[in-house]
Protein backbone atom coordinates (compact mmCIF):
# COMPACT_ATOMS: atom_id res chain seq x y z
CA UNK A 1 0.00 0.00 0.00
CA UNK A 2 1.71 3.15 -1.30
CA UNK A 3 2.03 6.03 1.97
CA UNK A 4 -0.11 9.35 1.57
CA UNK A 5 1.92 11.73 -0.43
CA UNK A 6 5.07 13.61 1.07
CA UNK A 7 3.83 16.70 -0.66
CA UNK A 8 1.47 18.92 -2.23
CA UNK A 9 0.65 18.92 -6.08
CA UNK A 10 1.85 22.20 -7.27
CA UNK A 11 -0.26 24.23 -9.79
CA UNK A 12 0.92 23.54 -12.87
CA UNK A 13 1.36 26.09 -15.78
CA UNK A 14 2.47 25.58 -19.20
CA UNK A 15 4.05 27.44 -22.27
CA UNK A 16 3.91 26.03 -25.76
CA UNK A 17 7.10 26.34 -27.94
CA UNK A 18 6.32 25.50 -31.94
CA UNK A 19 7.74 25.58 -34.83
CA UNK A 20 8.75 23.94 -37.72
CA UNK A 21 11.61 20.99 -37.74
CA UNK A 22 14.55 21.47 -36.49
CA UNK A 23 14.05 24.92 -35.72
CA UNK A 24 15.64 24.89 -32.47
CA UNK A 25 12.61 23.80 -29.93
CA UNK A 26 14.08 21.08 -28.30
CA UNK A 27 17.23 23.42 -28.01
CA UNK A 28 15.10 26.09 -26.47
CA UNK A 29 13.32 23.49 -23.81
CA UNK A 30 16.69 21.90 -22.75
CA UNK A 31 18.73 25.34 -22.03
CA UNK A 32 15.94 26.36 -19.83
CA UNK A 33 14.61 23.18 -18.10
CA UNK A 34 15.75 21.85 -14.62
CA UNK A 35 15.76 18.03 -16.28
CA UNK A 36 17.16 16.84 -19.22
CA UNK A 37 13.79 16.64 -22.12
CA UNK A 38 11.80 14.12 -21.80
CA UNK A 39 9.89 13.30 -24.45
CA UNK A 40 5.85 11.61 -24.70
CA UNK A 41 3.69 10.72 -27.90
CA UNK A 42 0.54 12.19 -28.23
CA UNK A 43 -2.13 12.04 -30.74
CA UNK A 44 -2.31 15.14 -33.05
CA UNK A 45 -4.97 16.21 -35.52
CA UNK A 46 -3.72 17.10 -38.91
CA UNK A 47 -5.34 18.69 -41.85
CA UNK A 48 -3.20 18.39 -45.11
CA UNK A 49 -4.26 22.10 -46.96
CA UNK A 50 -3.92 22.16 -50.39
CA UNK A 51 -0.95 24.08 -51.73
CA UNK A 52 -1.05 23.38 -55.49
CA UNK A 53 -4.87 23.04 -55.49
CA UNK A 54 -6.40 25.14 -53.24
CA UNK A 55 -9.52 24.29 -53.96
CA UNK A 56 -8.93 20.35 -53.25
CA UNK A 57 -10.95 18.96 -50.16
CA UNK A 58 -8.57 18.53 -47.45
CA UNK A 59 -8.00 15.64 -45.15
CA UNK A 60 -7.77 14.75 -41.66
CA UNK A 61 -5.66 12.34 -39.85
CA UNK A 62 -4.31 11.77 -36.83
CA UNK A 63 -0.74 11.02 -36.15
CA UNK A 64 0.86 10.33 -33.60
CA UNK A 65 4.19 12.90 -33.00
CA UNK A 66 6.80 13.06 -30.19
CA UNK A 67 6.57 16.01 -28.39
CA UNK A 68 10.10 17.13 -25.97
CA UNK A 69 9.31 18.66 -22.75
CA UNK A 70 11.10 20.34 -19.45
CA UNK A 71 10.10 22.02 -16.21
CA UNK A 72 11.29 25.05 -14.06
CA UNK A 73 10.25 24.70 -10.69
CA UNK A 74 8.72 28.55 -10.09
CA UNK A 75 8.53 27.82 -5.73
CA UNK A 76 7.10 25.01 -4.08
CA UNK A 77 3.67 25.93 -5.04
CA UNK A 78 4.30 26.52 -9.05
CA UNK A 79 5.63 24.35 -11.72
CA UNK A 80 6.09 25.75 -15.37
CA UNK A 81 6.38 23.30 -18.09
CA UNK A 82 7.26 23.84 -21.48
CA UNK A 83 5.71 21.64 -24.16
CA UNK A 84 7.77 21.62 -27.75
CA UNK A 85 5.46 20.58 -30.30
CA UNK A 86 6.41 19.77 -33.91
CA UNK A 87 4.46 21.90 -36.72
CA UNK A 88 4.67 20.95 -40.45
CA UNK A 89 4.98 22.91 -43.46
CA UNK A 90 1.38 22.05 -45.82
CA UNK A 91 -0.44 20.58 -42.30
CA UNK A 92 -2.22 22.65 -40.01
CA UNK A 93 -2.86 20.97 -36.81
CA UNK A 94 -5.57 21.15 -34.13
CA UNK A 95 -4.45 19.84 -30.63
CA UNK A 96 -6.62 21.26 -28.40
CA UNK A 97 -5.04 19.06 -25.52
CA UNK A 98 -2.29 21.37 -26.07
CA UNK A 99 -4.01 24.58 -25.82
CA UNK A 100 -6.20 24.35 -23.13
CA UNK A 101 -5.23 25.73 -19.77
CA UNK A 102 -1.93 26.83 -21.39
CA UNK A 103 -0.53 30.28 -20.95
CA UNK A 104 0.96 31.32 -24.76
CA UNK A 105 2.94 29.95 -26.52
CA UNK A 106 6.48 30.56 -28.21
CA UNK A 107 6.48 30.21 -31.87
CA UNK A 108 10.18 29.72 -33.06
CA UNK A 109 11.43 30.51 -36.24
CA UNK A 110 14.27 29.50 -38.27
CA UNK A 111 14.73 32.95 -41.10
CA UNK A 112 16.01 30.18 -44.08
CA UNK A 113 12.40 28.00 -43.75
CA UNK A 114 10.01 31.60 -42.54
CA UNK A 115 6.98 29.00 -43.76
CA UNK A 116 7.70 26.34 -41.56
CA UNK A 117 6.21 28.14 -38.86
CA UNK A 118 2.80 29.13 -40.02
CA UNK A 119 0.92 26.03 -39.13
CA UNK A 120 1.71 27.42 -35.24
CA UNK A 121 0.80 31.14 -35.75
CA UNK A 122 -2.21 29.98 -37.59
CA UNK A 123 -3.32 28.00 -35.05
CA UNK A 124 -2.62 29.73 -31.80
CA UNK A 125 -4.91 32.60 -33.89
CA UNK A 126 -7.09 30.73 -34.33
CA UNK A 127 -7.10 29.34 -30.48
CA UNK A 128 -7.04 33.12 -29.18
CA UNK A 129 -3.73 31.78 -27.15
CA UNK A 130 -1.61 34.88 -26.67
CA UNK A 131 1.88 33.81 -28.81
CA UNK A 132 5.08 35.72 -29.62
CA UNK A 133 7.41 34.98 -32.81
CA UNK A 134 10.93 34.15 -31.35
CA UNK A 135 13.09 33.89 -34.44
CA UNK A 136 16.07 31.66 -33.34
CA UNK A 137 19.37 33.56 -34.32
CA UNK A 138 21.51 30.41 -35.33
CA UNK A 139 24.84 31.50 -35.19
CA UNK A 140 24.01 35.21 -34.45
CA UNK A 141 22.88 35.03 -38.40
CA UNK A 142 19.55 36.89 -39.01
CA UNK A 143 18.67 36.16 -42.55
CA UNK A 144 16.10 38.54 -42.54
CA UNK A 145 15.55 41.14 -40.02
CA UNK A 146 12.75 41.46 -37.58
CA UNK A 147 10.70 43.81 -39.52
CA UNK A 148 10.81 41.45 -42.63
CA UNK A 149 9.70 38.32 -40.50
CA UNK A 150 6.92 40.22 -39.37
CA UNK A 151 5.34 41.25 -42.51
CA UNK A 152 6.16 37.92 -44.27
CA UNK A 153 4.07 36.38 -41.69
CA UNK A 154 1.37 39.19 -41.67
CA UNK A 155 0.79 38.97 -37.97
CA UNK A 156 -1.08 41.20 -35.79
CA UNK A 157 0.63 44.33 -34.84
CA UNK A 158 -0.23 43.27 -31.14
CA UNK A 159 2.05 40.23 -31.79
CA UNK A 160 5.54 40.63 -30.60
CA UNK A 161 8.80 39.55 -33.11
CA UNK A 162 11.82 39.54 -31.12
CA UNK A 163 14.92 37.61 -31.51
CA UNK A 164 16.48 35.30 -29.26
CA UNK A 165 19.49 32.03 -29.26
CA UNK A 166 17.95 28.72 -28.32
CA UNK A 167 21.01 27.63 -26.98
CA UNK A 168 21.24 30.41 -23.93
CA UNK A 169 19.29 30.32 -21.25
CA UNK A 170 19.08 33.82 -20.10
CA UNK A 171 18.07 34.12 -23.87
CA UNK A 172 15.37 32.15 -23.79
CA UNK A 173 13.82 33.17 -20.39
CA UNK A 174 14.19 36.79 -22.26
CA UNK A 175 11.62 35.73 -24.80
CA UNK A 176 9.51 33.55 -22.32
CA UNK A 177 8.94 36.91 -20.79
CA UNK A 178 7.34 38.58 -23.54
CA UNK A 179 5.04 35.46 -23.90
CA UNK A 180 4.47 35.88 -19.95
CA UNK A 181 3.98 39.85 -20.36
CA UNK A 182 1.00 38.71 -23.31
CA UNK A 183 -0.50 36.22 -21.63
CA UNK A 184 -0.65 38.63 -18.23
CA UNK A 185 -2.44 40.88 -20.50
CA UNK A 186 -4.95 38.57 -22.18
CA UNK A 187 -5.52 37.11 -17.68
CA UNK A 188 -6.32 41.38 -17.24
CA UNK A 189 -8.73 41.59 -20.08
CA UNK A 190 -10.26 38.54 -19.11
CA UNK A 191 -10.60 39.67 -15.21
CA UNK A 192 -12.12 42.85 -16.11
CA UNK B 1 8.18 29.34 -51.55
CA UNK B 2 10.02 32.90 -52.47
CA UNK B 3 10.71 34.63 -49.76
CA UNK B 4 9.42 38.24 -49.72
CA UNK B 5 11.93 41.10 -50.38
CA UNK B 6 9.96 43.61 -48.46
CA UNK B 7 6.42 44.85 -48.16
CA UNK B 8 7.17 46.96 -51.30
CA UNK B 9 8.11 43.81 -53.18
CA UNK B 10 5.40 44.52 -56.27
CA UNK B 11 5.90 40.71 -57.51
CA UNK B 12 4.72 39.28 -53.98
CA UNK B 13 1.86 42.11 -52.62
CA UNK B 14 1.37 41.38 -48.93
CA UNK B 15 -1.77 40.11 -48.38
CA UNK B 16 -2.60 41.13 -44.96
CA UNK B 17 -4.08 38.18 -42.57
CA UNK B 18 -3.62 35.44 -45.53
CA UNK B 19 -0.48 33.48 -45.23
CA UNK B 20 0.46 31.66 -48.76
CA UNK B 21 -0.57 28.55 -47.93
CA UNK B 22 -3.90 29.54 -47.06
CA UNK B 23 -4.88 31.91 -49.67
CA UNK B 24 -7.86 30.71 -51.75
CA UNK B 25 -9.30 28.82 -49.15
CA UNK B 26 -12.80 29.44 -47.38
CA UNK B 27 -12.22 31.04 -43.93
CA UNK B 28 -9.88 28.41 -41.85
CA UNK B 29 -12.65 26.21 -39.16
CA UNK B 30 -13.03 27.83 -35.87
CA UNK B 31 -10.70 25.44 -33.48
CA UNK B 32 -13.36 22.86 -31.98
CA UNK B 33 -14.16 21.90 -28.65
CA UNK B 34 -13.38 18.34 -28.40
CA UNK B 35 -15.21 16.29 -30.80
CA UNK B 36 -18.17 14.91 -29.45
CA UNK B 37 -17.58 11.57 -31.65
CA UNK B 38 -14.26 11.81 -30.00
CA UNK B 39 -15.20 11.61 -26.32
CA UNK B 40 -13.60 8.46 -25.23
CA UNK B 41 -15.23 5.96 -23.12
CA UNK B 42 -12.93 3.31 -22.87
CA UNK B 43 -13.81 -0.03 -21.35
CA UNK B 44 -10.64 -0.91 -18.85
CA UNK B 45 -11.07 -4.13 -16.77
CA UNK B 46 -14.59 -4.64 -17.43
CA UNK B 47 -15.44 -1.25 -16.42
CA UNK B 48 -16.56 1.85 -18.23
CA UNK B 49 -14.50 4.89 -17.39
CA UNK B 50 -15.17 8.31 -19.05
CA UNK B 51 -11.51 10.53 -20.14
CA UNK B 52 -12.01 13.62 -18.24
CA UNK B 53 -10.56 15.93 -21.50
CA UNK B 54 -9.69 18.60 -18.58
CA UNK B 55 -6.71 16.29 -17.36
CA UNK B 56 -3.59 17.58 -19.36
CA UNK B 57 -0.13 17.00 -20.21
CA UNK B 58 0.57 19.15 -17.03
CA UNK B 59 -2.20 17.91 -14.84
CA UNK B 60 -0.66 16.63 -11.64
CA UNK B 61 -1.31 13.42 -10.52
CA UNK B 62 -0.63 11.82 -6.29
CA UNK B 63 -1.28 8.87 -5.03
CA UNK B 64 -3.42 7.81 -2.72
CA UNK B 65 -3.50 4.94 -0.17
CA UNK B 66 -6.04 2.33 -1.28
CA UNK B 67 -6.80 -1.22 -0.01
CA UNK B 68 -6.86 -2.65 -3.31
CA UNK B 69 -3.52 -2.18 -4.31
CA UNK B 70 -2.32 -5.44 -4.91
CA UNK B 71 -5.00 -6.25 -7.24
CA UNK B 72 -3.66 -3.06 -10.07
CA UNK B 73 -2.20 -4.66 -13.38
CA UNK B 74 1.96 -3.89 -13.76
CA UNK B 75 1.00 -0.42 -15.71
CA UNK B 76 -1.63 0.39 -13.01
CA UNK B 77 0.72 -0.28 -10.32
CA UNK B 78 3.84 1.18 -11.56
CA UNK B 79 1.91 4.84 -12.57
CA UNK B 80 0.67 4.41 -8.40
CA UNK B 81 4.63 4.04 -7.35
CA UNK B 82 5.46 6.82 -9.47
CA UNK B 83 3.37 8.95 -8.07
CA UNK B 84 4.12 8.81 -4.20
CA UNK B 85 5.05 12.77 -4.67
CA UNK B 86 3.26 14.45 -7.19
CA UNK B 87 3.76 14.09 -10.80
CA UNK B 88 2.65 15.16 -14.25
CA UNK B 89 0.53 13.27 -16.47
CA UNK B 90 3.50 14.01 -19.39
CA UNK B 91 6.10 13.03 -16.83
CA UNK B 92 4.03 9.62 -15.59
CA UNK B 93 4.18 9.18 -19.84
CA UNK B 94 7.61 9.56 -20.21
CA UNK B 95 8.93 7.56 -17.89
CA UNK B 96 6.98 4.49 -18.29
CA UNK B 97 7.16 5.06 -22.09
CA UNK B 98 3.42 4.90 -22.44
CA UNK B 99 1.55 7.15 -25.00
CA UNK B 100 0.01 9.98 -23.14
CA UNK B 101 -3.50 9.16 -24.26
CA UNK B 102 -2.68 5.45 -22.92
CA UNK B 103 -1.81 6.89 -19.83
CA UNK B 104 -4.57 9.19 -19.38
CA UNK B 105 -7.13 6.43 -19.68
CA UNK B 106 -5.06 4.45 -17.40
CA UNK B 107 -4.92 7.62 -14.85
CA UNK B 108 -9.02 8.03 -14.84
CA UNK B 109 -9.68 5.11 -14.00
CA UNK B 110 -7.52 4.60 -11.33
CA UNK B 111 -8.83 7.54 -10.14
CA UNK B 112 -12.38 6.25 -10.47
CA UNK B 113 -10.85 3.99 -8.30
CA UNK B 114 -9.79 5.75 -5.23
CA UNK B 115 -6.13 4.67 -6.30
CA UNK B 116 -4.97 8.59 -7.17
CA UNK B 117 -6.37 12.14 -6.78
CA UNK B 118 -5.85 13.98 -10.02
CA UNK B 119 -5.75 17.68 -9.50
CA UNK B 120 -7.90 19.25 -12.04
CA UNK B 121 -7.69 22.52 -12.38
CA UNK B 122 -10.81 24.71 -12.29
CA UNK B 123 -10.24 27.64 -14.25
CA UNK B 124 -9.54 27.38 -17.95
CA UNK B 125 -6.81 30.40 -18.03
CA UNK B 126 -4.51 31.36 -15.38
CA UNK B 127 -4.89 34.21 -13.04
CA UNK B 128 -2.85 37.62 -13.32
CA UNK B 129 -1.35 36.63 -9.74
CA UNK B 130 -0.30 33.61 -10.86
CA UNK B 131 1.83 34.76 -14.01
CA UNK B 132 2.97 37.31 -12.27
CA UNK B 133 4.60 34.82 -9.87
CA UNK B 134 5.48 33.19 -12.93
CA UNK B 135 7.33 36.37 -14.72
CA UNK B 136 8.93 37.07 -10.74
CA UNK B 137 10.03 33.71 -10.25
CA UNK B 138 11.58 33.60 -13.71
CA UNK B 139 13.45 36.82 -13.25
CA UNK B 140 14.86 35.45 -9.99
CA UNK B 141 15.43 31.68 -10.53
CA UNK B 142 17.85 32.01 -13.72
N1 LIG C 1 24.29 27.13 -34.21
C1 LIG C 1 23.09 26.98 -33.70
N2 LIG C 1 22.53 25.76 -33.75
C2 LIG C 1 21.32 25.59 -33.24
C3 LIG C 1 20.58 26.65 -32.65
N3 LIG C 1 19.37 26.18 -32.26
C4 LIG C 1 19.36 24.87 -32.57
N4 LIG C 1 20.52 24.51 -33.17
C5 LIG C 1 20.86 23.17 -33.69
O1 LIG C 1 19.91 22.86 -34.70
C6 LIG C 1 19.56 21.49 -34.62
C7 LIG C 1 18.06 21.33 -34.44
O2 LIG C 1 17.67 21.85 -33.19
P1 LIG C 1 16.50 21.20 -32.32
O3 LIG C 1 16.40 21.98 -31.07
O4 LIG C 1 16.67 19.73 -32.19
O5 LIG C 1 15.26 21.51 -33.26
P2 LIG C 1 13.74 21.00 -33.14
O6 LIG C 1 13.53 19.99 -34.22
O7 LIG C 1 12.94 22.24 -33.41
O8 LIG C 1 13.53 20.46 -31.78
C8 LIG C 1 20.35 20.89 -33.48
O9 LIG C 1 21.49 20.25 -33.99
C9 LIG C 1 20.72 22.10 -32.64
O10 LIG C 1 21.93 21.87 -31.93
C10 LIG C 1 21.19 27.96 -32.61
O11 LIG C 1 20.64 28.94 -32.14
N5 LIG C 1 22.44 28.04 -33.15
MG1 LIG D 1 12.89 18.53 -31.28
Amino acid sequence: MPEPPRRKAPVPVKIIVAGGFGVGKTTTVGAISEISPLTTEAEMTMESVGVDDPGQASAKTTTTIAMDFGCVTIDQTLKLYLFGTPGQSRFSFMWDDLVRGALGALVVVDTSRIDDCYPAVDYFERAGLPFVVGVNTFNGQLGYNLDEVRWALTVRDEVPVVQFDARFRGSVRDALLVVLDQALNKALRMRQ
Amino acid sequence: MRYPAGPDDPEHPATPGVRPFLRGKEAPPAPQEVAPALRPFVITSGRVAAVDPDIGLETQVSALPSAFYARLSPEQRAIVQLCRDPLSLAEISAQLRMHFGVTRILVCDLRAAGHLDVHVLQSDFPDPDTIMRVIRGLRSIL
